[in-house]
């Protein structure tokens, strides 16, 4: 029997496949249990604003992780990731509220579709890199939220559509808890997924493609495959996290989707770490946050000086500026690399170098 | 090992900022997480608690406006508390969205599960739309600085109130107005709005009341809601030189277009829906530059001599202040207040007992008959299968560096 405590010192693999197991020791599998355990039971303790706002952050960590697929391990940039939020959560409107299909068919739907459309958007992502696929991919973003909000028989235009919350038989998921369970268990999947693709050969060459992709095609990658491939398996996951905010709020309107929630998801996985799947989640957690703590600062602050309201106010995007300004100088390993560091701080201590 | 340190200070900086959120946030629930069994505990009469979540624009794209709508809002509560409402206490927490559709939605979570919220009053087309199916499961009757002609599909919107002529309503009677005073021939006109839910929301209403009374809209401009020029699209406009041009926007771009327009000496007649007319719009163009500029009026300017401007002008004198310091969003805002705490007031005429319900209040809002506001906008009247209280507006011109009304409060219906 192995003591649980037992960490990990030293590599002692002998076979490929040891290498290759995700949970390496007993302890590994304990620690998962207990995270995932401590996620499910936050609705027993939490109040139900935290409740809701921990939704958001989960919807928010499916799409992040999404993103970093494209950005972090394949190296691609995409500014058109609110767009693709967009694109799942109108697919889902569709084909819930107009077709009146039910949301178990439409969630997976809204990723495929997504994913074809990001993979469509992805095409130029083979000759195009760094800055210049950046404006292909905000081109994107304009493009599809154009035709969102002209396109009126469809989409409704500019007033949105309106949704419902899902169901299975008589029971609604109208509550937040109950919507909560919803995204963490569709979360847990995805992180799995993420996780995963990086042991495939398909995510190892993405990896390839990211460090150097002339290198990657040397060796037998085919770059258009791998690099329209990121796209879409990225895309399907904004689509899904879409489509489950969608249903969230019950209702999709192209001022969802602009630019700035471009810019708040990159922020994300900048902020957590590019290619790491925990980061995604704690960059997704950090974004959502920050502004309700700023918020809730602004209002203790006002409590002395009530005539200050609409100032501090503006100073929530001063505030929110400096800190991603602060991590990019300090961490641009993320808040994933923070982890880390502390983690090993204690393992190491006090004998730490 | 430095370079550690000062990443253990910046995550302990991050994590006390959240905490903090974190524990403000639990002090607050403990009243609101309970408030469904504490309504049927407590059946005192005094002391009955309504709050109000108010969901204003202080810093956003339309704050020029938002700012005195907030302002106004939150004075008529406070005026209202000082005079009593049925022995009750209301209370309007507003706080800012900055007119991000995201931000309102976070903000509404907080007024529903920290404040306990029973009614909302909100801002913006955008985020007033998106949050009317959340109303709806909710049961919070809410009001709006929007006027979005769709929400007063009563099936889709059962818990929105407009509390003014919607925006199509605005257009239908500016367009009749021209039909009506238009000297030669059929009027040409054109349309100036924003790309928002905000901007297009009266537009194909407008195009199609056109059609029906015999008016040719002969071009659209988007014009956006911060421009600071237009020149372009006044340009395209005149081209086909329309006899009018109907603008939807808020302050800021109307003097734009106002000063743009006199700049490319257009002569052509611009009139706009109610969120361009005010005080405000000379902060940005003089007053020889807006010198004719007609618009739709749904509430009394401050300076307006109307006998429910009494009660605005024994506030801000309460406070020190003068009826000039305050502007008619200032108005609007003191209106949508104060309809939605008559419909408060209402409710606990009815309900006596208990804690009043965001249902109770819906009841008290369609009961509202003929609700007499002292020419401080149109009388408003709703039902259950009428949410858009009036339909009327006043049109107004600016004569002399000073809006003045042309007509009564009139509407196309009549």
């Amino acid at each position: 029997m192995r003591n649980i405590f037992v960490r990990e010192s030293g590599n002692y693999k002998t076979s490929y496949v040891d290498d290759m197991k995700l949970f390496g020791t007993t302890g590994e599998k304990v620690k998962i249990a207990l995270i995932i355990g401590l996620v499910l039971l936050v609705p027993v303790f939490a109040t139900n604003y935290w409740v809701g706002l921990l939704t958001l952050c989960v919807i928010s960590s499916i799409g992040a992780i999404g993103l970093n697929i494209l950005t972090g391990f394949t190296g691609q940039i995409s500014i058109g990731v609110g767009a693709f939020l967009g694109v799942g959560g109108y697919t889902s409107a569709i084909i819930t509220s107009t077709m009146g299909l039910s949301f178990w068919i439409s969630l997976p739907l809204a990723g495929l579709i997504t994913a074809i459309v990001g993979g469509i958007f992805g095409l130029p992502a083979l000759r195009l890199k760094g800055l210049y696929l950046a404006i292909a991919t905000l081109a994107a973003q304009v493009v599809i939220l154009f035709i969102i909000s002209r396109w009126t028989s469809v989409t409704g235009g500019t007033a949105g559509m309106v949704l419902s919350r899902p169901s299975i038989g008589s029971f609604t998921f109208s509550s937040n808890i109950s919507y909560y369970y919803l995204s963490v268990v569709i979360l847990l999947i995805t992180v799995l997924y993420a996780t995963n693709l990086l042991r495939t050969r398909v995510g190892r060459a993405f990896l390839a493609v990211r460090d150097r992709d002339i290198a990657a095609q040397i060796m037998g990658i085919n770059l258009f495959r791998y690099k329209v491939l990121a796209f879409a398996v990225s895309s399907f996951f904004v689509g899904i996290a879409g489509a489950l905010l969608g249903h969230y709020t019950m209702i999709v309107s192209p001022e969802l989707y602009s630019t700035t929630v471009s810019i708040e998801y990159l922020a994300m996985i900048l902020i957590g770490g590019l290619g790491s799947v925990l980061g995604s989640i704690l960059g997704a957690v950090f974004i959502t946050l920050l502004p309700v703590g700023l918020g809730t600062f602004v209002d203790m602050v006002v409590v002395y000086f009530p005539d200050l309201y609409s100032l501090l106010s503006a100073f929530k995007e001063f505030a929110f500026g400096l800190v991603i300004i602060l991590f990019l100088i300090f961490e641009p390993g993320g808040l994933a690399h923070i982890w880390l560091n502390i983690k090993k701080y204690f393992k190491l201590w006090p004998f730490s170098y | 090992m430095k370079n550690n340190k000062k990443l253990l200070w910046m995550l302990l900086s991050a994590l006390v900022v959240l905490v903090l959120a974190a524990c403000s946030g639990d002090e607050a629930t403990d009243s609101s997480a309970d408030t469904e069994k504490d309504e049927e505990a407590t059946t005192s009469n005094d002391g009955r608690k309504v709050v109000i979540g108010g969901l204003w624009d202080l810093t956003g794209a339309t704050s020029d406006v938002g700012a005195p709508f907030a302002e106004g809002a939150e004075a008529y509560v406070k005026y209202a508390n000082s005079k009593g409402i049925e022995g009750l206490n209301v209370e309007l927490t507003g706080k800012d969205y900055a007119y991000s559709i995201p931000e309102a939605q976070k903000l509404y979570q907080e007024h529903r599960d920290k404040a306990g919220a029973q009614a909302i009053i909100g801002f913006g087309t955008g985020d007033t739309e998106a949050l009317r199916q959340q109303v709806a499961a909710d049961k919070f009757p809410f009001v709006s600085g929007s006027l979005s002609e769709s929400l007063k599909n009563v099936e889709e919107s059962p818990y929105n109130f407009l509390v003014a002529a919607s925006y199509s309503d605005q257009g239908r009677v500016l367009l009749k107005w021209i039909k009506d005073n238009h000297k030669d021939g059929t009027p040409t006109v054109a349309l100036l709005y924003n790309d928002t839910a905000f901007g297009r929301s009266p537009v194909e209403d407008m195009k199609a009341y056109a059609k029906e009374i015999g008016v040719d809209i002969v071009d659209e401009q988007v014009i956006d809601v911060k421009a600071t020029e237009a020149q372009s699209q006044l340009l395209n406009m005149e081209k086909k030189n329309p006899d009018y041009a109907i603008i939807q926007q808020t302050w800021a771009a109307t003097s734009t277009i106002l000063r743009d327009a006199k700049t490319l000496g257009i002569d052509t007649q611009f009139i706009g829906l109610n969120w361009t007319t005010g005080e405000g719009l000379f902060d940005n163009v003089d007053a020889a530059t807006a010198e004719g500029y007609m618009g739709a009026l749904i509430n009394a300017m401050p300076s307006e001599d109307v006998p429910g401007m009494a009660e605005v002008k024994e506030y801000i004198e309460g406070e020190g202040k003068k009826l000039e310091d305050i502007n008619a969003k200032f108005v609007q805002g003191w209106v949508t207040a104060k309809i939605m705490v008559e419909a408060i007031k209402a409710a606990a005429e009815k309900y006596p007992e208990g804690e009043i319900t965001g249902e109770q209040i819906r009841e008290g809002m369609e009961s509202l008959n003929n609700l007499d506001l002292g020419g401080v906008a149109a009388n408003v009247t709703y039902g259950a299968d009428k949410h858009a209280g009036t339909s009327q507006i006043k049109i107004g011109v600016v004569k002399d560096g000073k809006w003045e009304a042309l007509t009564d409060y009139i509407s196309f219906e009549d």
